[in-house]
């Protein structure tokens, strides 16, 4: 088993006192970034790459991937308290980890949403330590219309899961793509429902969908109820 | 419930629902007619630029032309979409958020955040004014060192910038 034999001389170079403490630091600024809307994993580990400079590769390499999935967490957490997913990722967390904030269990959604996304790390990590190589010879039949069956069943679970009225969820599901349409058609280049603006060139944003949906949607939705303003 | 104003709907769940469905319904109607215009057939070299979103407009149209006749035939109690009160206290924030966006386009977004912060400040926190420079001013200018000077993400900037010399 050479897999075991290398990853037992990972944890012994991780393992080391400035790493773990590398660890350490990596995550805290992992969450704060994951917090930020509109900053992700990937952006965070962009900005602060300089960060790595004087490091020593290996080091560096752990602080970065422990940034990653700091944030990776830290997207939950925006979700379960205010009901703004700061990444694509978390936006499924707002679903049932936002309405147990409400009724005072914000304490348990996050416990929750930590728990799976450590056991779910640890069982990624551990197949595709051991199962990469049949994976990847797997991956490669994954093509075009391998992905649009799992997107199709995707959409279905969206319409037939919702408690909304089907055609309503149809409505706005099918909205969504049309947004994401706008912009240039990576296909022909062609100019997609731009109307001569130069700023519909590269589409709407997910950002700029989410933080007016999510953020200021939950903004008036919380005048509304009258919480505001006492 | 509601802070101010009376408990009296403002308009009821159909109307809402009727005039979504038609919003949507208008939406899908845009993206048909810029497909169409782009071409939405099976060119030579496979799909033509508007072949999918003519199709997911088609999906829009349909299901809320559906919606809208769910809308229309519904019978029983029109329950309220929402109240005088719930509305107007909407409105003090939508309105001035609104014209805030107009005015990033006008002076550029440093300026237009101050003057924003502290509209809302004097106007519904009623605080007093040394406050409302402090906090306004001292936000745009935060900001500022953070994304021009820090991130170097360039914001809108407007006329006062120019003036500064920082743009």
């Amino acid at each position: 088993m050479d897999e075991i034999q290398s990853l037992l001389h990972g944890f012994a170079i991780a393992l080391s006192f400035k790493n773990l403490a590398l660890m350490f630091v990596g995550i805290i600024l992992g969450v704060i970034i994951g917090v930020l809307p509109g900053l992700g994993g990937a952006n965070g580990v962009a900005i602060l790459l300089p960060l790595t400079f004087s490091m020593s590769p290996t080091s560096a390499i752990i602080m970065l991937s422990c940034i990653y999935w700091g944030a990776l967490f830290g997207g939950a957490i925006t979700s379960i308290l205010f009901n703004i997913p700061g990444e694509p990722w978390s936006v499924a967390t707002t679903f049932d980890g936002y309405p147990l904030a409400q009724k005072g269990r914000a304490g348990e959604a996050l416990t929750a949403a930590f728990t799976s996304s450590f056991v779910g790390a640890l069982v990624a990590v551990i197949l595709i330590t051991f199962l990469s190589p049949v994976v990847a010879s797997f991956a490669l039949e994954f093509g075009p219309p391998e992905f649009f069956a799992v997107y199709l069943l995707t959409f279905c679970a969206f319409v037939g899961m919702s408690k909304e009225p089907p055609f309503k969820t149809l409505a706005s599901m099918m909205l969504g793509f049309a947004l994401a349409a706008v912009g240039t058609d990576p296909v022909t280049g062609a100019l997609r429902l731009t109307f001569g603006s130069t700023h519909l060139l590269t589409g709407f944003d997910f950002l700029v969908a989410v933080i007016g949906l999510f953020g200021i949607g939950e903004i008036l939705l919380t005048l509304e109820e009258g919480l505001a303003f006492k | 419930m509601s802070a101010g104003g009376g408990g009296r709907p403002a308009f009821g769940q159909k109307s809402a629902e009727i005039v979504v469905a038609a919003l949507f319904l208008l939406l899908g109607a845009i993206v048909v007619y810029d497909s169409v215009r782009l071409g939405a057939r099976w060119g030579s070299d496979g799909p033509q630029a508007g072949y999918f979103p003519f199709y997911i407009a088609l999906f829009v149209c349909v299901a809320s032309a559906v919606n809208l006749v769910v809308a229309l035939v519904k019978k029983g109690e029109d329950r309220a979409f929402v109240e005088v009160g719930q509305l107007k206290l909407v409105l003090s924030v939508l309105v001035p958020s609104f014209i805030y966006v107009a005015l990033i386009a006008a002076m550029g977004i440093y300026v237009a955040s101050a003057i924003f912060v502290a509209f809302f400040m004097r106007w519904l926190g009623k605080y007093p004014w040394w406050k409302v420079a402090a906090v306004s001013i001292g936000n745009s200018v935060a900001f500022f060192l953070i994304f021009e000077m820090w991130f170097k993400v360039p914001l809108p900037k407007g006329w006062f910038e120019r003036l500064l010399g920082l743009d």
